[in-house]
C-alpha cells in the first residue's frame, strides 16, 4: 500500500460516511482502494455494516412484557379518558 | 376488530376500542419504548402516557396513512421526553472509546479482524443473536443509545435525530458511529465465541 494513502485508522474514522455513500467520489475511491489491499480493514468494514444491517432487522415487537400489564393499563385508560 | 372500527371506535372514546388498542399494539409499543428507557417500569409509564396520547390526539391522525408509525413516533417522542426529565448530566456525558481497533503506531491495524459468515437477516430468526445485540445497545451510555437506535432501528436521518435530539448534526455522527463500533465489538465478542 502507498504510503501517501489512508490509514486504517482514518478508514475506521469514515465508515459512517462511507456506507451512507456521503464522502466526495475522490475520497470514497481512496477507502475503495484501501478496503482493497488490507483484509483486515475489509473485515471490520464488513462487519461494521452487518451489525449496522441487523439493527435494521432488529424486532422487539414480540418482547416479554410484564405480568398483568394489560389490566393496569386499561384501568389507567379508564381512569384518565 | 378491523382498522376502520378500531378508528372509529377510538374516536368515540369507545371502552371496546380502547382495550383493542390496548391488546393490539401495548406489547409493540413496549419494544419501541424499551429500547430508549431499558427498563420494564420505566417503560410501562411511558406506554401509559402514550396510549393516553393516541386516544386523545386521534382526530388529528389522518386515515389514509398506516396507524403504526404514527403510534410509534408518538412513543419515540414520549420517551425522548422521558429520558430528558430522569436522565442524569453524567450519563449523558459519558464518553465511550470502546470499541475502535488496535493500531500500530502508524495509524494500521493489528491482526487478527475476524470475518463474520453471519447474514443480517439472521438476527429476526435467531433469538440468541437477537438478545445479543439487543444487549449490547441497551449497554451504551443514554448519550450513544438513543441517536443510534434512531437511526439504525428507526431509520431516521441524521438531520432528523440532531433536530430531535438538539444536538449538532457532527455530533450526531460521531455519536452512531461510536456506538456502532461499541455494538460492533460485542457482537464480534459473541460471534467470535470470545464471551
Amino acid at each position: 500500500m502507498n504510503e501517501d494513502f489512508l490509514k486504517c485508522r482514518d478508514c475506521v474514522d469514515l465508515l459512517l460516511d462511507y456506507i451512507d455513500g456521503n464522502l466526495p467520489e475522490e475520497m470514497e475511491e481512496q477507502l475503495d482502494e484501501h478496503f482493497e489491499a488490507c483484509p483486515p480493514c475489509k473485515n471490520f468494514l464488513n462487519s461494521y455494516k452487518t451489525s449496522t444491517e441487523m439493527m435494521h432487522k432488529l424486532d422487539r415487537r414480540n418482547v416479554q412484557v410484564p405480568n398483568e400489564l394489560q389490566g393496569r393499563l386499561k384501568a389507567f385508560l379508564r381512569d384518565n379518558i | 376488530m378491523e382498522s376502520d372500527e378500531l378508528l372509529a371506535g377510538l374516536k368515540q372514546r369507545d371502552a371496546e376500542a380502547v382495550d383493542q388498542l390496548i391488546l393490539q399494539y401495548s406489547r409493540p409499543l413496549f419494544g419501541v419504548i424499551l429500547n430508549y428507557t431499558k427498563n420494564p417500569s420505566d417503560t410501562e409509564e411511558v406506554l401509559q402516557d402514550t396510549l393516553l396520547k393516541i386516544v386523545r390526539k386521534i382526530d388529528t391522525f389522518r386515515a389514509e396513512s398506516d396507524i403504526w408509525p404514527w403510534m410509534k413516533r408518538i412513543a419515540i417522542n414520549n420517551a425522548i421526553m422521558w429520558l430528558r426529565k430522569h436522565r442524569s448530566k453524567r450519563e449523558h456525558e459519558t464518553q465511550l472509546e470502546d470499541g475502535y481497533p488496535q493500531y500500530t503506531k502508524d495509524g494500521m491495524i493489528q491482526y487478527p479482524v475476524f470475518g463474520w459468515s453471519v447474514d443480517p437477516e439472521e438476527v429476526a430468526l435467531n433469538s440468541e443473536l437477537s438478545d445479543q445485540l439487543h444487549d449490547a445497545i441497551q449497554s451504551l451510555p443514554y448519550g450513544y443509545r438513543v441517536p443510534l437506535v434512531l437511526r439504525d432501528v428507526e431509520g431516521y436521518s441524521i438531520k432528523q435525530i440532531s433536530s430531535l435530539l438538539t444536538l449538532k448534526e457532527a455530533t450526531t455522527k460521531t455519536r452512531i458511529h461510536r456506538a456502532r463500533l461499541f455494538v460492533r465489538e460485542k457482537l464480534s465478542n459473541y460471534l467470535n465465541g470470545a464471551s
